[in-house]
C-alpha cells in the first residue's frame, strides 16, 4: 500500500507543492529560528570566552539590584586595587569602569539605537587582557583622549585626530579621537556604541571617581582560576565578591541571552502560529483530496484491502508529504535565519559575524514537528476516506455533504468552552495556558465553522451576488455549497486576521490608556524627552538648570531607579518632590508629594494596600552602595501608572553613590508665560543633549502613544507570514474545486459564460471564503483583545478601545487576499478548454 | 442532397452549417481526420438528426457547427455569421445568444434552482428574461411544480427537460442536442422527444440532434449519416425501419 501512496503522490505533483508549502513556511520559520539563536548563543559564548581568555578572576561589589529596568550593581572603591595586587599568585590588576555615555556624530546626532542596545563609556587599557582590539590609533592616555567602536566611528563620520563630543552624567565634553576599537569580531558589541577612555577620565566623566565597577585581575599561573579566586576572596574587603573568568564569560554570554530570549520566544511562537495554521490547510486539503477520491479508495475497498490498508495508504502519502515539507523547510530555514539576522541589523542590534551553528536539535525537530504535523492533521481525513462503502465503486454517492450535526455543535461549543476558561486562567498570568486556551478557542471556532459558514456566505455574499450580475450569484452558490469546506478553507486565514484583529484592539486599548494617563497625571505644559529608560538620559541636574529659565514654574526629572526594599529589589521612582508636584496629578490620598524628604518613600495605594504600610510606618531600603536606610511612609498616592508603586527623593538617590539621569524633564510654565517665548528658551538650553527631545504637552502625548508602533508593526509582519500560508491554503482549495467542477464549469462556458465571468466568479467565490474568515477571526480577535484588556485592567489598562477603522481595513485587506489566492486557479477555470472539460469525468 | 446542399437550395433558408469542413486530431502517424470535407446546412425551423457509428465524426462535426471546437479548415456559419473569422469571446456570445445546447447529461449547475438553469444564459447576458416565455416554455415542459427545486432534486428525465427548457426560452436561431435521451428510461426519452417536436412545431425552432437512437432519429425531419468523416447518406421523414436498413449498409 505505500507503494500506491508514493505512486498517488507522483501522480499529482503540483498539487503536492502547493499543499507541502502551507508546512514548509512554518518548518522553515522554526528551523530558522533555532539556526539564528544558536548562532548568536555560539557567538557570544565564543566572543566572551575569548574576552575573559586573559582574566582569571574578576573582584566586584556584592550589592546589585535585578528589576525589569535592568541588573544593576554597585561599585567598590579604588582602594581595592592595592588589596588585591598584594595577594600572592595575582599578576596583574586592572580597574574597570562602565556608565552611561552618548557618542554625539560629527553632525551632531546621538550615536546609536533608542531602547536599543545600551550606550556607555568605560575606561580602556594596553593591557592584553583587554576586551578590545584596536584597529586603528591607539589607546586614550589623557583627559582629552578617547577611543571609540568602529561602529560608531564609521557611523559618525570620524577619522583619527578629529574631535567627538561625548554626553554623560557630567554633560557634553569634547575629546580627540586616537583609537579605534572592534569587540573580537564585531564593529560594536551587539549594537552598542561605546566611547573609551583612560581609566581617571572614565571614573569622573561616566562613573564616580575613587570608584570602579569591577576588577580584572590575571594570575601569575602558579595557581588555577578556582583556586586563585578563593584565595583573593579571603582577603576582600566586606561588600566585594570575586568571581572566576570562565564564570564571568558565563555570565556575560547568558545575559545577552536573556536580553534576546523574549525575541527568541516571540519567534517560536510565531513558527508556532504558522504550522497551526499550516495543519489547518493540510487536514482541509486530504479532507478535499479523500472526498475526490472516493471512487479511487472505494475499488480498493471492493477489490478486497481492509479499512485499515487504504487508511494507511493515505497516511503513508501524508508521510511522505510531512517528509518532503519538512526537508524543503529545513533548508529554506537557513535563508529564514539570515533573513532575522538581516532584521536584527536593520533595527541597529548588529550581531558579531559568526557561522551558522546547526544543532542535532534543530534537524530533529524540524523533521519531527513538519511530519507529526501533516500526519496528524490527515488522520481524520484519512479514516474519513477509508470508511467508504465499497459500493461507492459502483454508483455514483452524494458529494454534497450535509452541515448541520447536533453532534458538531455540541463539540465545538465544548471546545470553544474550554478555551476561553483556559485563557481566563491564563489571564490571570500563566502565558502558556493562555496560549493553549487561544488555540482551543481557534479549535472550537474550526468545529463549529461549517454549522454557520452557509448563512455567513449567504450575507457576505447577498452584495456581490446583487452586484456583480450571474457571477455574484454563482460565486455566492459555490461559496455555500459546502459549508465543510467552505468553513475550513475560511479557518486558515482566520486564525491570521484573528491574531491581526486581536493585536489591533491590544494596541488601540494601550494607546487610549497611555493618552488617558497621561492626559490625567501630566499636569505641565513641556516635556524634555528621550527614550532612555532605566539606563542613561539626561543629566540629572539639569532639571534644575531648566527650572530657572524665566517663564519655568517647575522642571522636574524623573528618574527609574533600583533599591532592595524590605528584602526584595524594586524600582523606585527618583524625583524633586517640589518640582514632581508641580507637574503631577498622582492623587495622593495621605500625607504629601512636596513634602517628601530623604528621610522617607512615598508608595502607591496599591501598593499599601498589599503591604498594609499607612503613613508614618516604616521600611528598609538597601542600595547599591551598600547603604541601608530606613524610610518613613510620608504619603499615599492612588494613581501609579506613572509613578509607579515607590517614589523617593532625588537627593537620597544621589547620596548613595547613584549615577543620576533623568529620562525625561516634565516643564510646567508661570502663570502667563509665553509658551512659544519659553519653548525657545528650553529648546537652546537643551541644544546640547540632541537626544532629548523638546515636545509640548499633546506631542508628549502623541508620542508616547505612537511609542508601541514598532512592536506592533514587528508582529504585523510576522502575523503576515499565517496569513501568507492561509492565502496558499484558499489557493490550493480553489485549484482543488476548480479540478472537482470541471465538467460545471465547461457547461457554463458552452452556455454562454465568458472566459471574465468564469475568473469573476471563481474569484468572488474565493473573496466570499477570505471574508468569512476575516469576519470570524476579526469576532474572534475582538474577543480575545477583550479579555487582554479586562485582565490587566489593574495595570494601567484602563481603556478599551475597538478601531472600526482599522479592523475594516483588516477586512479589506482579506478581500485583497481572497483575489489573490483566486488568480492562478481563476486562470485555469477560465482557460478551460470547453469541450474537454464537458466531457470529462 | 438536395435540401441539405446550400450550392442548389434557393428556396431553402439555412440556420447553420458548414463549407468543406475538415478537423484533423492528433499529427503523423496518429492523425485522425474527424471531418474530411463535409459540406452540409441545417434548413431553418426543421428538426435534423446526425447519425453514424462511433467515431465517425457526428459530435465532432455538432461541435464545430455549434463553436465548441475549431475546424482545421473549411467554413461554418451560424446563421449569417462565419465563425471562423471570430474570438474566443465574440464565440462565446454567440453561444450564448444564438445557441442552446442540450447534453447527454450533466446538464445542470447544481447549485442553481431549476429555474435558475433556465435563464442562466440570459442572465449570463445580464438580459432580462422574458416572463411570458419562460410560462409558456415550463408550462410546455411541465415543470411548473419543480422550479424551486435543485438538480440533485430532480429525476434524471427532469434534469433533462429543464436542460430542453434552458435550451429553448432565450429562443435559440438554432438548439443542438448531444445524445439528449441518451441516459433516460423509454418513457422520459420519449417525453423529451415530444417537447422537442412540439418546439418546432410551435416555435419554428431549429434543432440539430447527434444520436445512436433510431427511435430518437425518427422523431426528426430529416436525417444525415456520417461515416469517416464525409456525409455518406440523407433520409427525409425517416422511419425506424429504414434508418437500421441505412445504418446497416454503414457498417455501424
Amino acid at each position: 500500500m505505500f507503494q500506491l501512496a508514493i505512486r498517488t503522490i507522483l501522480s499529482h505533483k503540483r498539487r503536492l507543492m502547493s499543499t507541502v508549502l502551507s508546512i514548509v513556511l512554518g518548518i522553515a520559520f522554526l528551523a530558522g529560528t533555532f539556526v539564528f539563536t544558536d548562532s548568536i548563543k555560539q557567538t557570544f559564548n565564543d566572543l566572551f570566552s575569548s574576552v575573559y581568555a586573559n582574566t582569571d578572576a574578576v573582584v566586584r561589589s556584592d550589592q546589585e539590584v535585578e528589576t525589569q529596568a535592568g541588573t544593576s550593581r554597585g561599585r567598590i572603591p579604588d582602594s581595592v586595587l592595592d588589596v588585591v595586587a598584594a595577594v600572592p599568585g595575582v599578576d596583574e590588576v586592572m580597574g574597570s569602569v562602565t556608565g552611561y555615555a552618548r557618542i554625539l556624530s560629527k553632525d551632531g546626532d546621538p550615536l546609536g539605537v533608542e531602547q536599543g542596545s545600551p550606550n556607555f563609556g568605560m575606561e580602556m587599557n594596553d593591557s592584553p587582557s583587554s576586551a578590545w582590539t584596536v584597529v586603528a590609533g591607539r589607546v586614550p592616555a589623557s583627559g582629552v583622549e578617547m577611543a571609540m567602536d568602529k561602529g560608531s566611528f564609521d557611523q559618525g563620520g570620524f577619522a583619527l585626530g578629529d574631535e567627538a563630543t561625548v554626553i554623560s552624567q557630567q554633560g557634553p565634553r569634547l575629546f580627540t579621537v586616537v583609537g579605534v576599537v572592534r569587540f573580537g569580531s564585531a564593529d560594536s558589541p551587539a549594537g552598542s556604541r561605546v566611547a573609551l577612555f583612560d581609566l581617571a577620565t572614565a571614573q569622573e566623566f561616566v562613573g564616580r571617581p575613587g570608584q570602579l565597577d569591577s576588577i580584572n585581575i590575571r594570575g601569575d599561573g602558579s595557581l588555577d582560576e578556582d583556586a586563585l579566586a578563593a584565595r583573593i576572596s579571603a582577603h576582600l574587603p566586606d561588600g566585594t565578591e570575586v568571581v572566576t573568568g570562565q564564570a564571568m564569560a558565563a555570565e556575560s554570554s547568558n545575559q545577552i541571552k536573556d536580553a534576546l530570549s523574549f525575541f527568541d520566544t516571540l519567534l517560536l511562537v510565531f513558527a508556532f502560529i504558522a504550522l497551526f495554521v499550516g495543519s489547518f490547510i493540510i487536514y482541509n486539503t486530504f479532507s478535499i483530496v479523500v472526498a475526490q477520491r472516493k471512487r479511487e479508495n472505494a475499488l480498493l475497498r471492493a477489490i478486497g484491502a481492509s479499512e485499515r490498508q487504504v487508511e494507511l495508504a493515505l497516511l503513508g502519502e501524508a508521510l511522505v508529504m510531512g517528509l518532503i515539507g519538512s526537508a524543503v523547510g529545513f533548508v529554506a530555514g537557513f535563508g529564514m535565519a539570515r533573513l532575522l539576522k538581516g532584521m536584527l541589523d536593520a533595527v541597529g542590534i548588529e550581531i558579531p559575524a559568526g557561522g551558522l551553528v546547526l544543532l542535532p536539535r534543530t534537524v530533529i525537530l524540524s523533521f519531527v514537528v513538519g511530519t507529526a504535523i501533516t500526519v496528524a492533521a490527515a488522520v481524520l481525513p484519512a479514516r474519513r476516506g477509508a470508511k467508504v462503502p465499497p459500493i461507492a465503486a459502483m454508483r455514483e454517492v452524494a458529494v454534497e455533504p450535509k452541515a448541520f450535526s447536533a453532534k458538531r455543535f455540541v463539540w465545538g461549543l465544548v471546545v470553544l468552552g474550554a478555551g476561553v476558561v483556559l485563557i481566563v486562567v491564563g489571564l490571570t498570568g500563566e502565558l502558556a495556558i493562555l496560549g493553549l486556551g487561544t488555540v482551543l478557542v481557534f479549535v472550537g471556532t474550526f468545529v463549529v465553522g461549517p454549522l454557520i459558514s452557509r448563512p455567513v456566505a449567504r450575507v457576505l455574499g447577498a452584495p456581490i451576488a446583487r452586484f456583480r450580475g450571474m457571477s455574484g450569484e454563482l460565486a455566492q452558490q459555490n461559496a455555500m455549497r459546502n459549508p465543510k469546506r467552505t468553513a475550513r478553507t475560511a479557518a486558515a486565514l482566520m486564525v491570521g486576521v484573528a491574531l491581526v484583529a486581536a493585536i489591533t484592539v491590544f494596541a488601540a486599548s494601550i494607546k487610549s490608556s497611555i493618552r488617558s494617563i497621561i492626559g490625567e497625571q501630566f499636569t505641565g505644559d513641556f516635556v524634555v524627552a528621550t527614550e532612555s529608560f532605566g539606563f542613561g538620559g539626561l543629566p540629572g541636574d539639569l532639571a534644575e538648570e531648566l527650572g530657572r529659565i524665566d517663564g519655568v514654574a517647575a522642571a522636574a526629572g524623573v528618574q527609574i531607579g533600583g533599591a532592595r526594599i524590605d528584602g526584595r529589589d524594586q524600582m523606585v521612582t527618583v524625583i524633586d518632590p517640589a518640582a514632581a508636584a508641580a507637574v503631577f496629578d498622582l492623587g495622593i490620598v495621605a500625607g504629601s508629594l512636596e513634602a517628601l524628604d530623604d528621610a522617607g518613600i512615598l508608595l502607591s495605594e496599591a501598593r499599601s494596600d498589599k503591604t498594609g504600610l499607612g503613613v508614618g510606618d516604616i521600611l528598609t531600603a538597601q542600595f547599591l552602595d551598600g547603604s541601608s536606610h530606613t524610610l518613613t511612609v510620608q504619603g499615599i498616592y492612588e494613581k501609579e501608572e506613572l509613578a509607579g508603586p515607590f517614589s523617593i527623593t532625588n537627593s537620597l538617590y544621589a547620596s548613595t553613590g547613584a549615577d543620576m539621569y533623568a529620562f525625561s524633564i516634565f516643564v510646567k510654565l508661570e502663570d502667563g508665560a509665553s509658551p512659544s517665548a519659553v519653548e525657545g528658551r528650553l529648546g537652546t538650553a537643551i541644544s546640547p543633549y540632541p537626544m532629548a527631545d523638546l515636545q509640548s504637552r499633546q506631542g508628549y502625548i502623541d508620542a508616547q502613544a505612537a511609542s508601541i508602533d514598532t512592536f506592533v508593526n514587528l508582529v504585523y509582519g510576522l502575523l503576515a507570514l499565517a496569513v501568507t500560508i492561509a492565502v496558499f491554503g484558499i489557493a490550493n482549495t480553489l485549484s482543488l474545486s476548480v479540478y472537482e467542477r470541471t465538467r460545471e464549469l465547461g457547461l457554463l462556458r458552452a452556455v454562454g459564460a465568458t472566459r471574465g465571468q468564469v475568473r469573476s466568479m471563481i474569484r468572488w467565490e474565493s473573496v466570499i471564503t477570505a471574508m468569512l474568515g476575516a469576519v470570524q477571526g476579526i469576532v474572534v480577535g475582538c474577543a480575545l483583545g477583550w479579555a487582554v484588556v479586562f485582565a490587566l485592567r489593574d495595570q494601567g489598562f484602563r481603556e478599551f478601545t475597538l478601531p472600526v477603522v482599522t479592523l475594516g481595513l483588516v477586512l479589506v485587506l482579506a478581500m485583497g487576499c481572497g483575489t489573490l489566492a483566486a488568480m492562478r486557479p481563476a486562470r485555469r477555470a477560465a482557460g478551460l478548454d470547453v469541450l474537454q472539460a464537458i466531457h470529462s469525468e | 442532397m438536395l435540401a441539405i446542399s446550400p450550392h442548389s437550395a434557393d428556396t431553402v433558408e439555412f440556420a447553420a452549417g458548414t463549407r468543406d469542413a475538415v478537423k484533423v486530431y492528433g499529427s503523423g502517424e496518429n492523425q485522425v481526420r474527424a471531418l474530411d470535407g463535409v459540406t452540409v446546412g441545417f434548413p431553418k425551423g426543421r428538426w435534423t438528426a446526425i447519425m453514424g457509428p462511433s467515431g465517425s465524426g457526428k459530435s465532432t462535426l455538432m461541435h464545430c457547427v455549434a463553436g465548441l471546437d475549431a475546424l482545421t479548415s473549411g467554413s461554418v456559419f451560424i446563421g449569417d455569421i462565419v465563425l471562423g473569422s471570430l474570438s474566443e469571446r465574440e464565440r462565446t456570445r454567440v453561444r450564448r445568444d444564438r445557441i442552446g445546447f442540450v447534453f447527454q447529461a450533466y446538464n445542470l449547475i447544481p447549485t442553481l434552482t431549476a429555474l435558475e438553469n433556465i435563464t442562466l444564459p440570459a442572465r449570463l447576458a445580464g438580459r432580462r428574461t422574458d416572463a411570458d416565455l419562460v410560462d409558456s416554455v415550463v408550462d410546455a415542459v411541465g415543470l411548473r411544480s419543480r422550479l424551486t427545486h435543485r438538480p440533485s432534486e430532480l429525476s434524471g428525465g427532469q434534469q433533462q427537460r429543464v436542460a430542453v427548457a434552458r435550451a429553448l426560452v432565450s429562443r435559440p436561431d438554432i438548439v443542438f442536442a448531444d445524445e439528449p435521451t441518451g441516459n433516460l428510461d423509454r418513457h422520459s426519452g420519449a417525453e423529451i422527444l415530444t417537447f422537442m417536436r412540439a418546439a418546432v412545431r410551435d416555435f419554428d425552432q431549429t434543432i440539430v440532434m447527434v444520436t445512436h437512437d433510431p427511435v430518437a432519429a425518427c422523431a426528426a425531419d430529416a436525417v444525415v449519416f456520417l461515416a469517416d468523416g464525409r456525409i455518406v447518406d440523407h433520409m427525409e421523414s425517416p422511419t425506424v425501419a429504414g434508418i437500421l436498413e441505412h445504418m446497416k449498409g454503414l457498417g455501424g
